[in-house]
């Protein structure tokens, strides 16, 4: 190896080899299609999903791959607060240019190749016209993006998941946008050909932050409040038992970042009402916008909540300070779910507090109460009483859910495990527009799906009562909870979902919806699996 | 017995950490563990805490298994890791408070008296401290429930000189006229000599030596010179092992 360039570049290729075979390999296999079974000069006609399956679904997979690999997205921590730069090469005795150009120019290199070849090698439809250039530069400007926005060091944990979202996603709504105004290759590079080097400038920045260490610490700003207290009288009492100690120390740690991120948030899209006075429609979608922002906020959250030791980089393992604690592991993520459920309250409360003080303000207030009244006169007053409590109760408990359903995979602290589960739901969002198009499109198979309701929530229920058999057994046998725990557990969710079950028979009173189907519905709308196995998880992870 | 191992074998793919390691400490001694760097002590002792699961073998701390009953076990050890990973947003007194919850026999007293002996500030963040005064305060919470165990794993590399020279000695002495138990991993065999009874050499996952001080240095006497416990070590485990011995 007789350059840094050289060096670089056989880390990428050592470190991936066998997922750049398999794309490769991929190529390889949809050109035998195209040239040796398709014939050439011949019309290809494949419907949307058997596009989506051989070309659009591996070549997204394909990106999104590229994307972790030339970012180092596979060996960073996307919720920490560093730098997700392997900090071992800044060490090296290269330049940040260095540091920064290669991995950048190299993944523009692949970004084109794959988009080449995949134009040159892969069956498109005949009849319509593919662009030749701007494709590989949008994807190499994603990258770069990508690049620049992970290696940035941040003030908070979970901040470069938010930054880095909405940072590609306005990138793709201008691309979006230029195509539905059927933009043409020159526009498209002319808006697509300064991000790479604007990612550059961005990405040497950035590195040059994390090299020296200077990563911002804004926890404070986030502790504002914990400031705040300190003037006070600080509490001296002790705390009445372990349990107590480890809800607070949980709530320390994780529980203020989800209200301050949706405070954080929250004014911006309140903003918006004073700008929807004469739109009533807009009022409604800023109030949904405003609605979905805990429980999508939280999906972030959740990344440090269930890793156990969110401020150490490269560790999934559990402390041994958290370890040694004389718990439970049951006690211990029992003190996890009671801190995301004061997390969630405290997020929401900001959220009831802020929304009719913005409503009135703005003076949207009357399009609200208009909608609300129509409502009534609609479903009368107490069904709607009843569905406006439904829909924010079960924004709340999505907003809990979304904060603690992913504790069985990080608490595992099987890095194969975790990195898995991201790789699957990846694929699965991937593959959820081909198949809801698919779906829709297909009328037989909404009227198979409907007949085999019942069957397919049969199933469904067989599954999670099996799984949370299987659960409690295990947590049984390995004295992670007694018979009473398991016992008081299986009651409290069993009242849950009779109180779901008759809120629904009670709201969906039409003939067309058998009762046993919202008995289904309810069962399978209440936690159970995932929550149960987040104490055999963390035992798995404790005890290694 | 206070620990007892008995036939511990652990491996870690293709490396063997323990190979049929047994061991028992009865109370109040205190025990050195001494090896070259990856001998097994660290591995032992997660075993100990209940951290490790035994693959083969098994492991007893007051009769109890660590791994099946965390609370029983964890409850009555004091334990100072070293990888000091105390939360560094906390505050000392929070550290302190927050401890103080997970163990009944809390000496609010003692704790306020070794916060002052380590020239603690209450109102320091934990983030904010320097290595050693983080050691002191892990050794803080690991002392202050007068634990029954106290585990010190490489104590010494955390410790300044002084804190090392003055106070780990006179502390690890004073529990074991309690009639408690210590064991400490160390790389400074002179610290070892100095404080422990018993000594406990590991090389390569297996124990080569373990008997108290004063049988090995008989033993090991030639004629009328009595060799120190670093000449020991180099004749159990061989002198390259023996360069950088360490937990």
């Amino acid at each position: 190896m007789r350059s840094p360039a050289l060096a670089i570049a056989w880390e990428f290729r050592r470190r991936h080899r066998w997922g750049l075979i398999a794309v490769a390999g991929y190529l390889f296999v949809v050109a035998t299609i195209r040239f040796l079974i398709l014939e050439p000069g011949e019309p290809v006609l494949v419907d949307s999903v058997r596009f989506a399956a051989v070309v659009s679904v591996p070549l997204t997979t394909t990106f999104v791959y590229l994307l972790a690999v030339f970012s180092f997205g596979f060996a960073g921590d996307l919720g920490a607060r560093h730098s997700m730069y392997p900090a071992r090469m800044f060490t090296l005795p290269v330049t940040n240019a260095a540091l920064v150009g290669w991995p950048m120019l190299y993944g523009t290199v692949a970004m084109a190749i794959l988009w080449l070849a995949a134009r040159l090698v892969a069956v498109w439809p005949s009849g319509i016209a593919i662009p030749v250039i701007w494709p590989a530069l949008l994807a190499a400007s994603l990258l770069a993006w990508t690049q620049a926005l992970t290696w940035m060091p941040y003030g908070l944990p979970g901040i470069r998941l938010i930054v880095a979202v909405l940072c590609l996603a306005a990138l793709d709504t201008v691309v979006l946008l230029a195509m539905h105004f059927k933009a043409g290759e020159p526009m498209m590079l002319g808006i697509l050909a300064p991000q790479v080097p604007l990612a550059y400038l961005v990405a040497r920045f950035a590195v040059a932050r994390a090299r020296r260490g200077d990563v911002p610490d804004w926890r404070g700003l986030s502790a504002r409040s914990g400031d705040i207290a300190d003037l006070l009288p600080r509490p001296r009492d002790h705390f009445s038992s372990p349990e107590r100690a480890q809800v607070w120390f949980e709530w320390r740690r994780h529980g203020r970042s989800l209200p301050a991120l949706v405070g954080l948030v929250l004014p911006f899209e309140l903003a918006l009402l004073w700008l929807a006075k004469d739109a009533p429609a807009f009022v409604f979608e800023i109030l949904f916008l405003v609605l979905i922002t805990p429980p999508f906020v939280a999906a972030f959250t959740a990344w440090t909540v269930s890793k156990p030791n969110p401020h150490m980089r490269d560790s999934y393992g559990v402390p041994p300070f958290f370890a040694t604690r004389p718990l439970t592991s049951a006690q211990l993520i029992a003190a996890k779910l009671q801190m995301a459920m004061g997390s969630t309250l405290a997020a929401w409360l900001l959220v009831f507090v802020a929304l009719p003080l913005a409503l009135a303000w703005s003076g949207t207030w009357s399009v609200m109460m208009d909608r609300v009244q129509r409502m009534n006169g609609a479903i009368g007053a107490s069904r709607a009483v009843v569905f406006v409590m439904l829909v924010l109760t079960g924004f709340i408990v999505t907003t809990w859910k979304q904060l603690v359903q992913s504790l069985h995979i990080g608490l595992t602290g099987r890095e194969w495990l975790i990195k898995g589960s991201v790789l699957l739901t990846l694929t699965f969002l991937v593959l959820l527009g081909p198949i809801v198009e698919w779906f829709i499109d297909s009328p037989s198979v909404q009227r198979a799906s409907w007949n085999a309701l019942p069957l397919i929530l049969a199933g469904l229920v067989a599954l999670k009562m099996s799984a949370a058999a299987w659960i409690a057994t295990r947590l049984n046998r390995s004295r992670l909870l007694g018979d009473r725990a398991l016992f008081v557990g299986a009651a409290c969710w069993c009242v849950a979902v009779l109180a779901l079950y008759a809120v629904l028979v009670w709201f969906v009173s039409t003939p067309f919806v058998a009762h046993y189907l919202l008995a289904l519905i309810a069962i399978l709308a209440v936690p159970l699996v995932r929550l149960a196995a987040a104490p055999l998880a963390l035992a798995w992870n404790r005890h290694r | 017995m206070v620990i007892s191992v008995s036939e511990l074998t652990r491996r870690f793919g293709a490396t063997t950490a323990l190979a049929s390691v047994s061991l028992a400490m009865p109370r109040g001694a205190v025990y050195g563990l001494v090896g070259a760097n990856g001998a097994g002590k660290t591995t032992l002792i997660k075993h100990i805490l209940g951290l490790l699961r035994a693959e083969s073998g098994s492991v007893r701390v007051f009769g109890l298994d660590p791994v099946a009953d965390p609370v029983a076990v964890l409850s009555r050890i004091g334990y100072l890791s070293e990888e000091n990973d105390l939360p560094g947003w906390m505050r000392v007194d929070e550290l302190m408070r927050y401890s103080r919850a997970f163990y009944p026999a809390w000496d609010d007293g003692y704790a306020e008296e070794l916060r002052q002996a380590f020239a603690l500030d209450p109102a320091a963040k934990i983030g904010n401290l320097s290595r050693g005064q983080r050691a002191r305060a892990g050794l803080l919470i690991a002392l202050a429930h007068r634990p029954e165990l106290l585990v010190l794993d490489e104590p010494s590399s955390g410790l300044d000189p002084i804190v090392r020279r003055d106070i780990l000695g006179a502390v690890i002495r004073t529990i074991a006229h309690e009639g408690r138990t210590v064991l400490f991993s160390s790389h400074l065999l002179e610290e070892v000599e100095r404080v422990a009874d018993h000594v406990t050499m590991i090389h390569q996952g297996k124990i080569v030596v373990s008997a108290p001080l004063d049988d090995i240095r008989e033993s090991n006497r030639v004629g009328e010179r009595v060799p120190s416990l670093d000449e020991i070590f180099v004749a159990h485990v061989g002198r390259d092992a023996a360069q950088a011995p360490e937990a």
